[in-house]
């Protein structure tokens, strides 16, 4: 297995709080990695440094061997990884369905080919059939002419997930995709989710409900006050006395 | 639970309706009373101030850029058709064209030897409106590509004082330098309607309908597909539009590059049915805080909404204008003069609008950019086929 994502020392401070410590993980392709780790130990910093959200103070970030340290959103986008926000973000006064079409590229979104419908109808169609399908799969395909703002919680995780899922991505970093989500909804998502491996996706899940989580994980990282403090399988991370000291005190 | 989109969906066509009708009776009301070139004018008023809303909606409804210098690409438009094809025109017919043509003492007498030629010539008339208005909109465009450069560092307010200011900054350059357009003075454009003479106010309201009518569908038709949906999730969330791969700095010039070559041909437009351009008339009032306040009346992001408001303030306005003096005189004897209703009208409504109604007379809904029985027909063949394979 390829080395998908790889960070190299990676830092982000903000002010005197060093939020990202001199991080370095790999995420090889195709599998499920897990990283944990208590709230404000960085793992959303983390994350944010990796897509372009913010910019890293100092190390590397590379995707399949192409440094893409400080680079734009939308150019990490191009490359094939998008990650979700663990406070959904949907574009609130769009439906259900367009909020997972805006995940998806078709040529009618330049201003001249949007002029002439039959430029961009046929792809359209072609995006809305495979969007309905994801939601049809996260259980969501019966409020698709909902507008986003009256979606509850945990149908607002889905949505979020579902958006990510339609990008066409390689990889795709979920942050606390099953927050706030009941247990037998989260183990249906989490075995959707790495249903999709076979596809070809990688996934990247920062979760706080490890019991849940661990099960589907190949490999975690367990991360505490801005560094990796454990790193192997699932089930060895979670016995690692390190881990349980920083979860349990 | 009814939600509160259910509760306007169905209210919705029925406002729209009677609103449309009584706006109709006060119209007729007025042709009946004082005849129609009252009728006229203000029919004129609503198509010129529709398009300039519909351009303002495109890129404050639809993208939230917070737009307070419509007045900037109006000037554009109205200043280069005052500036240049009357100027063309007296070069090819050996008339003075330099610097002295924007001169009151030498544009009072150019013009009205281009009317004469203007008037026996069908061709040439229609040719120079055609090219008014692509001359506005290629300026417009321009102008919007400018003011697209600050609206890339700066948000909301920031920018909104920056356009605000650049809207003033144009205005009275053109009143202080006489070359452009006359300067204190009026300059005069070369009316491509002489040749209806009699006619003209109907021509004009008519051009004007068909103008109108082809800027709603095209706005209708960018705004209803993928373009339309990056617009909107621009508006909604920056920061995922860019997760997502979108270029907001592109978008957001796009949106202020065809929203200002909108506006520019609206300015163009009015310019040329006064026949005058004065360069003091374009304020910040009436270009760009009108405009917004017909948007916010008629329901910011719906696009049927700004005609709407547009037509309910024009009429308004109207009828005030109409009816000041003679009932609101007694307003005197406590010291308020009716000639200021008007722009209080402004105040009120604006006001009456966030209290009452912030969504405005025809709310904004959330549509997909297909149709809705094409999409459910897709669900339809997806949920078949799910449920003949098995998951996972």
């Amino acid at each position: 297995m390829k080395d998908l994502l790889l960070t190299n020392n990676l830092t982000k401070a903000f002010g005197g709080l060093v939020a990202v410590n001199e991080v370095s993980l790999t995420i090889r392709e195709n599998t499920f990695t897990l990283l944990i780790g208590p709230n404000g130990c960085g793992k959303t910093t983390l994350l944010n440094v990796c897509t372009g959200v913010l910019r890293p103070d100092g190390g590397e970030v590379k995707l399949e061997g192409k440094d893409i340290t400080g680079w734009s959103p939308e150019s990490i986008y191009e490359l094939g990884f998008v990650r979700t926000f663990q406070i959904p973000m949907p574009f609130l006064s769009l439906t259900v369905l367009d909020n997972v079409l805006s995940a998806m590229r078709n040529p009618g979104e330049s201003p001249l080919k949007a002029i002439a419908k039959r430029t961009w109808v046929k792809e359209e169609e072609k995006n809305v059939e495979r969007a309905l399908e994801i939601l049809w799969r996260v259980g969501l395909s019966r409020e698709w002419d909902k507008p986003a703002y009256s979606l509850g919680g945990a149908q607002l995780k889905m949505l979020e997930i579902s958006r990510s899922l339609a990008s066409g991505a390689k990889l795709v970093a979920l942050d606390e995709p099953i927050g706030g989500v009941d247990p037998i909804y989260a183990d249906e998502i989490l075995t959707y989710i790495t249903s999709l491996k076979s596809y070809g996706l990688t996934f990247l899940v920062i979760e706080h409900r490890i019991d849940i989580a661990a099960p589907y994980a190949d490999y975690a990282y367990a991360m505490d006050r801005g560094s990796v403090i454990s790193q192997g399988k699932p089930q060895d991370v979670l016995n690692d006395p390190k881990v349980v000291e920083v979860y349990l005190g | 639970m009814r939600n509160i989109g259910d509760v306007l969906k169905q209210n919705l066509m029925k406002r729209e309706v009677i609103i449309s009708l009584v706006m109709l009776l006060v119209l007729t009301y007025l042709a009946i009373s004082l005849g129609f070139p009252i009728i006229f004018s203000t029919l004129i008023l609503f198509f010129i101030f529709s398009i300039v809303t519909l351009s303002l909606n495109l890129e404050v409804g639809h993208t939230g850029i917070s737009q307070f210098g419509r007045v900037i690409a109006v000037i554009a438009g109205a200043f280069v058709v005052g500036a240049i094809p009357g100027r063309i025109l007296a070069f090819l017919y050996g008339l003075p064209f330099g610097l002295e043509y924007a001169d009151d003492a030498v544009n009072y007498k150019v013009v009205p030897l281009i009317h004469k030629i203007l008037e026996k010539d069908i061709a040439l008339a229609l040719g120079f409106l055609l090219f008014c208005l692509v001359l506005a909109g290629l300026s417009g465009a321009l102008i919007g590509w400018l003011t697209s450069r600050p609206a890339i560092r700066l948000r909301e307010a920031y920018l909104g004082i920056s356009l605000l200011a650049f809207g003033d900054f144009f205005m009275w350059v053109g009143h202080n330098w006489e070359p452009l357009v006359g300067g204190t003075t009026a300059v005069f454009i070369p009316d491509p309607f002489r040749i209806v003479w009699g006619y003209r106010m109907q021509a004009v309201a008519f051009t004007l309908l068909a103008i109108l009518v082809l800027v709603y569908l095209f706005i209708e038709r960018i705004t209803k597909s993928p373009f339309g949906r990056t617009l909107k999730m621009l508006r909604d969330s920056p920061l995922v539009s860019r997760v997502y791969g979108k270029d907001i700095v592109k978008i957001r010039t796009q949106s202020l590059v065809i929203g200002s070559a909108i506006a520019a041909i609206g300015g163009a437009l009015y310019v040329i049915y006064t026949g005058t351009c004065t360069a003091i008339g374009f304020t910040r009032l009436t270009w760009t805080f009108w405009p917004w306040a017909y948007m916010m009346l008629g329901g910011v992001g719906s696009n049927i909404g700004m005609v709407l408001g547009v037509l309910v303030l024009t009429v308004s306005r109207t009828l005030i204008i109409l009816y000041r003096k003679s009932l609101f005189g007694f307003l005197l004897l406590w010291g308020i003069d009716p000639i200021w209703l008007e722009f209080t009208l402004l105040g009120l409504v604006i006001i009456f609008i966030i209290l009452f109604m912030p969504y405005g007379l025809v709310p904004e809904k959330s549509e997909t950019v297909l149709p809705s029985g094409r999409i459910k027909a897709i669900l339809e063949s997806v949920r078949k086929q799910s449920s003949q394979t098995p998951e996972n």
